[in-house]
């Protein structure tokens, strides 16, 4: 377990030396992934799903916020739709617009949530975004989540009937608008899944904030296991056909996300935990304290085994002085050097 | 010689208001009723219009359906609905709006706050310097 913290640590010091690179390519490869799954899944306007666009408009929203993102990916959705029908184009929009009104324009932040549930659920993982945001954040997402699910629908339902459209007119219009909404809101798979969702993530909320040992695995866990009890539940009260084998794959998968996001936002230590107890003139207090975990990335020391040495400081003077010795022996007079010109060399031994 | 306290000091400044500073200064030019007030009257009209759209949209819906009951009671049962249902979300949403925005403007005058004793702290230092 110690090498996944130490592989932790260095990925957050390769983050904190490249953040810039990383926040823009993690933007790229969302925007380029959404933009392609709409054009690949309604891209009805064959000018606007070029490969071509999807490429640019990706590199374009780069360099913006991620609101942005989710703009344009809005305007990409309506362009489709507009060449689907206007009756489509129609409702979508004000779709759009309501969830706007009521919900992002007091938290604009959250409507990427708007942008990863399709994918979570074009990828089969849909309760991996849900999870996340119960995981580190708060209810609010909810209402985001819930926006997201439509706005797949809307967009399972536009791909099948797309070709099928009929009708011309305002009868024509009014008879697609009130087929549109019927199918999309009257979806009762797409009731099960929000409320399998949302069930889940109120689960999984209370869950990760208990005080409990291990508190976010068992939230992760729960979260995954009502969201199978109530989509079986929903689906045999209802009699909605879904596939359990990859609801289950999609609910193993979110638990892994689940322990991912732990090891990144929640690393501690539970088995040095401490409770404890006091009191002031007010309240009695039972606190316990548990101290984050973190393994300090081992530094690599290189030993040499045939480096060069250095050996001990050689005085040449008195070198000198015995090798003239030897040589004149005591006759000859002593040389000395220059007062202040003694000098100390450093010697190299040769390798062992 | 560079004081490194100062240069730091001076990059949380520059940060600041190159970051968040630019929303909360206009924040804090309204005292905090009128900043809330202000945005729970645009809350309102938003709100009305976000309701006329989903009114819209389930009467699409229920259309046909609508045209087959059509009768004096439903109707008027349909538009007590309708203006009750209204009162609620207006009344929900001024609440939630007030909520928000009071709250915005509170953490953003801490936040300029902060930024002027920063700002205080550093003419400080230039004063001393010139001394």
């Amino acid at each position: 377990m110690d090498g996944v913290f130490v592989l932790k640590g260095k990925l957050q010091e390769v983050y904190a030396q490249h953040s810039i690179i990383f926040d823009k390519g993690i933007q790229f490869i969302m925007a380029l992934l959404a933009f392609y799954l709409i054009n690949n899944n309604i891209g009805f306007m064959k000018v606007a799903a070029s490969p071509v666009v999807t490429l640019a408009l990706s590199v374009i929203c780069t360099f913006f916020p991620v609101l942005m993102t989710v703009i344009a990916a809005t305007a990409l959705i309506l362009v489709h739709m507009y060449a689907v029908s206007i009756a489509v184009l129609a409702v979508t929009a004000v779709v759009f617009l309501v969830m706007y009104i009521f919900y992002f324009r007091l938290t604009p932040k959250m409507s990427v949530v708007v942008l990863l549930m399709p994918l979570a659920f074009a990828f089969k993982i849909p309760f991996a975004v849900p999870l996340a945001y119960a995981l580190v954040s708060t209810p609010v997402c909810m209402v985001a989540v819930v926006c997201g699910t439509v706005v797949y629908f809307m967009m399972e339902y536009v791909k099948k009937v797309a070709p099928g459209l009929s009708g011309k007119g305002l009868s024509g219009i009014m008879s697609q608008s009130s087929e549109y909404l019927k199918q999309v809101f009257q979806n009762k798979e797409m009731w099960i899944i929000i409320a399998a969702f949302l069930i889940a993530f109120l689960a999984a909320y209370t869950i990760r904030r208990q005080s409990m040992n291990h508190a976010w695995k068992a939230a992760a866990a729960a979260g995954a296991i009502i969201n199978v009890v109530v989509n079986i539940v929903g689906d045999i009260v209802l009699g909605v056909h879904t596939s359990y084998a990859s609801l289950a794959a999609g609910s193993v998968a979110a638990v892994i996300v689940g322990l991912v996001l732990e090891l990144l936002f929640f690393a501690v230590d539970y088995t040095k935990s401490e409770n404890l107890q006091y009191e002031d003139d007010e309240y009695y207090y039972y606190v316990k304290a548990v101290p984050k975990l973190s393994v300090a990335t081992p530094e690599k020391t290189v030993k040499r085994i045939n480096g060069r040495r250095e050996t001990e400081i050689i005085d040449t003077e008195s070198v000198r002085r015995r090798r003239d010795r030897e040589v004149h022996g005591d006759r000859s007079p002593a040389r000395t050097a220059p007062r202040g010109n003694a000098e100390h060399s450093r010697g190299t031994s040769r390798p062992r | 010689m560079l004081d490194e306290r100062k240069v730091k000091l001076m990059t949380k400044l520059a940060l600041y208001e190159h970051t968040q500073g630019k929303e909360d200064f206009k924040i804090s030019e309204y005292y905090r009723k009128d900043y809330a007030g202000m945005h729970i009257f645009s809350s309102v009209i938003w709100v009305t219009v976000g309701y006329v759209c989903v009114a819209m949209l389930i009467a699409f819906a229920g259309f046909d359906a609508l045209m087959d009951n059509l009768s004096n009671s439903l109707l008027l049962m349909l538009l007590m609905i309708f203006v009750v249902g209204y009162f609620g979300v207006v009344v929900i949403y001024a609440v939630i709006s007030s909520h928000i925005y009071n709250q915005k403007h509170k953490e953003a005058r801490m936040r300029v706050k902060k930024y002027n004793h920063d700002l205080t702290r550093l003419l400080k230092w230039y004063e001393r310097e010139k001394k």
